[in-house]
């Protein structure tokens, strides 16, 4: 049973999980989401479109795994929609100061950069990450 | 039937008529006098019989006519209806021809011969005639008698003896045969009736959902009734899925014919269609696949279905529908009309059809009916004076207390005999109340219909949509507290309490574990988000466990 729908583009895993994040579910999403990355991906856009609750465990999971992400230099975006509660919840638990959340899938696409050129200085050239 | 088909014309084969002339000529046998052979027939048919299972009487019958008769072998083939075919069931001295599941089609070889003709056969001499089963020749059989087994008129089946030596079976000899396969007839009919019976029960309880799901605020309620009671399983299903965020969604549907075939095209429907659930498909794509399966299956059934989903915090339904009956709905103020539905081919007859979504306002106080043709169909009457019929029952029942599937059943077929089966399922959305208590198992799987009933609940107080988020999802995260603190506990539970009053909501969340020490960062963010989501939010940590309550008032209520 898969909780997740996928696309690739070039690079990039677009994953949409189908429902609510929570502590029943978050591990195994969780799972899902690692198993999107391809080696050679360089980035991961999560869309949370079809997602209307996400609790406590869910942030976490979403947390831990921008740093992971961080940690392998992939980029992580977030997509949920502007006037959505979870925009909103969003804002409250602060998750805004670590992972770059967007509107639409296009826009966490377009704000990934294509074919980096040189990452041989590594951390000097990852990107700002602050929204 | 065929004249060509061997065995008729082979120069021994001679039916009964033939043998009357021949009668005395009986060779190979051992000396037996009329009074004799009738105690032998006794032993045939004694009760005694009674006492044992199908297969150990039709054992002990053919073994006690091989005895009686002096022949080498006695073999039963009973008929198989959907195939058209004989079926080895039971032999003495012949037992390969059971073991191998030895068949023959219809007005084919010596058994199916004699089926076709419903009449009696003998073939003094084997070698001559053109016998389907290499089995006989095999053994060296030289001559045979064979009788039909009947149940009121109807062949079921075909019994036959045969002999080493050759032999000239007599009068007698046939008519002791017909005797004790008219004996076997009746055991193996009254054996089939149970058998039947027991696969209707079998189906019934394993198909169909032993219990509907319970859920705050929705009632459900379902009827299945097969027609005939016993004799023949139809292909009438419905189900009920509890998907997660407290979604529901609902099928029915009729597999066209009766009989074992209907009820397995049946079975691996609703098994795909779990599946096709399961994976997170939308409605019409289900649809679509539960088709094209149904097309691959190549079992040339075909079958109606409808599919409805439900989502309570939303109140709206959507549904889909490949050829079923419309279904019902019933509106607040009690008023019923059929949903006005695009209605798709059936199922199995067209590979790769599109199925269309359809929704449909769904509010507290509405109903639905989904139902197979069993329920309004009468002979000789357009199908609109039964679906006109439907819509007042619904209409009537939803005035009572009763629950709704029980009340349409009630007024519409009451205790009248069954033409067909019934398959029925009622959903009604009854208002919550201003206060909700929920005990819940210690599993987090009860998340997602926990915020969707809080979800539910607070819409019908006219709480906004950030209120009711905000208040769902501290709910929730109380509750996985608790379900942490159980951690360890066999079969756990704890209780949950919301309370409107005064445009105020109150949340308790209580266990019955110890409170841990907030393990970072989770539960502190937990804690963190409740207390920035509500009003006001107090933790109670005692002896007998936790309880947390948390209050909210609402911008706007009603």
């Amino acid at each position: 049973m898969s909780a997740l729908a996928l696309k690739r583009f070039d690079g990039l895993a677009v994953a949409r999980p189908c429902g609510d994040i929570d502590a029943a579910n978050a591990a195994a999403i969780d799972e899902e989401l690692a198993s999107c990355l391809t080696p050679d991906a360089t980035g991961l856009i999560v869309d949370l479109s079809d997602t209307r609750y996400l609790d406590s465990a869910g942030i976490d999971m979403l947390l831990r795994l921008a740093e992971r992400l961080r940690q392998r230099r992939t980029e992580l975006r977030i997509v949920v929609a502007p006037d959505s509660q979870l925009r909103r919840l969003f804002e409250i638990v602060g998750m805004l100061d670590h992972v770059r959340v967007h509107a639409t899938v296009s826009d966490a696409m377009a704000d990934i950069p294509r074919a980096a050129p040189d990452v041989s200085d590594g951390e000097a050239s990852a990107p700002d990450i602050r929204g | 039937m065929d004249g060509d088909s061997g065995v008729e014309r082979g120069p021994q084969l001679e039916e009964l008529e033939d043998i009357d002339a021949s009668d005395g000529q009986a060779s190979g046998r051992p000396g037996a006098d009329g009074a004799d052979r009738f105690g032998r027939l006794e032993s045939i048919t004694d009760s005694a019989l009674g006492y044992l299972s199908l297969e150990e009487m039709l054992s002990e019958v053919l073994e006690r006519i091989r005895g009686a008769l002096a022949v080498d072998t006695a073999a039963l083939l009973l008929l198989d209806e959907d195939r058209g075919v004989l079926v080895a069931r039971a032999a003495r001295g012949l037992e390969e021809e059971v073991r191998q599941g030895f068949q023959v089609p219809l007005a084919r070889g010596f058994a199916g011969t004699i089926a076709a003709q419903a009449r009696p056969l003998v073939i003094e001499d084997l070698d001559h005639a053109d016998v389907v089963n290499p089995i006989l020749s095999q053994k060296g059989i030289h001559s045979m008698l064979g009788v039909p087994v009947h149940v009121e008129g109807r062949v079921i089946g075909v019994m036959h003896v045969g002999t080493l030596a050759r032999r000239v079976f007599a009068d007698e000899d046939i008519t002791l045969v017909q005797r004790a396969a008219d004996r076997m007839a009746l055991a193996i009919d009254n054996a089939r009736l149970s058998e039947q019976r027991a696969v209707t029960e079998i189906v019934q309880r394993t198909l169909l959902p032993d219990a509907l799901p319970q859920i705050p605020g929705i009632r459900l309620s379902a009827k299945y009734l097969p027609a005939g009671a016993g004799i023949k399983i139809g292909g009438d299903w419905y189900d009920v899925f509890q998907l997660s965020g407290g979604r529901l969604t609902f099928a029915i549907g009729d597999v066209v014919g009766r009989g074992v075939l209907a009820a397995s095209v049946m079975a691996e429907a609703r098994t795909a269609l779990r599946a096709y659930l399961i994976e997170g498909h939308e409605l019409s794509e289900v649809m679509s696949l539960l088709n094209d399966l149904l097309v691959a299956m190549g079992r040339n059934r075909s079958a109606t279905a409808a599919l409805v989903s439900f989502d309570p915090e939303l109140g709206e339904l959507q549904a889909v529908s490949a050829g079923h009956l419309p279904a019902l709905l019933v509106e607040p103020g009690g008023v019923a009309r059929f949903l006005e539905q695009h209605h798709g081919l059936p199922l199995g007859i067209r590979v790769r059809e599109r199925y269309v979504t359809e929704r449909y306002p769904f509010m507290v106080g509405s109903a639905l009916v989904l139902y197979t043709d069993g329920l309004i169909e009468r002979r000789g009457e357009p199908i609109d004076e039964g679906l006109a019929r439907l819509r007042a029952a619904a209409e009537a029942a939803g005035e009572d207390d009763a629950p709704l599937a029980d009340g349409v059943y009630r007024r519409l077929l009451g205790d009248a005999p069954l033409e067909d089966d019934v398959a029925l399922l009622a959903v009604e959305s009854l208002p919550l109340g201003t206060s909700l208590e929920l005990t819940l198992e210690a599993n987090p799987a009860v998340l997602a219909d926990l915020r969707a009933t809080v979800g539910r609940w607070l819409a019908s107080f006219g709480a906004g949509e950030e209120e009711l988020f905000d208040i769902a999802l501290s709910v929730s995260e109380a509750a996985g507290n608790a379900i942490e603190h159980a951690y360890g506990a066999r079969r756990a539970r704890f209780a949950v309490r919301c309370d409107y009053h005064d445009n105020c909501v109150q949340v308790s969340v209580e266990d019955r574990g110890r409170w841990r020490t907030a393990r970072p960062p989770t539960r502190g963010r937990g804690l963190m988000l409740m207390r920035s989501l509500m009003d006001s939010v107090e933790i109670e940590r005692g002896e007998e466990g936790t309880t947390v309550r948390m209050s909210k008032r609402l911008a706007s209520g009603s």
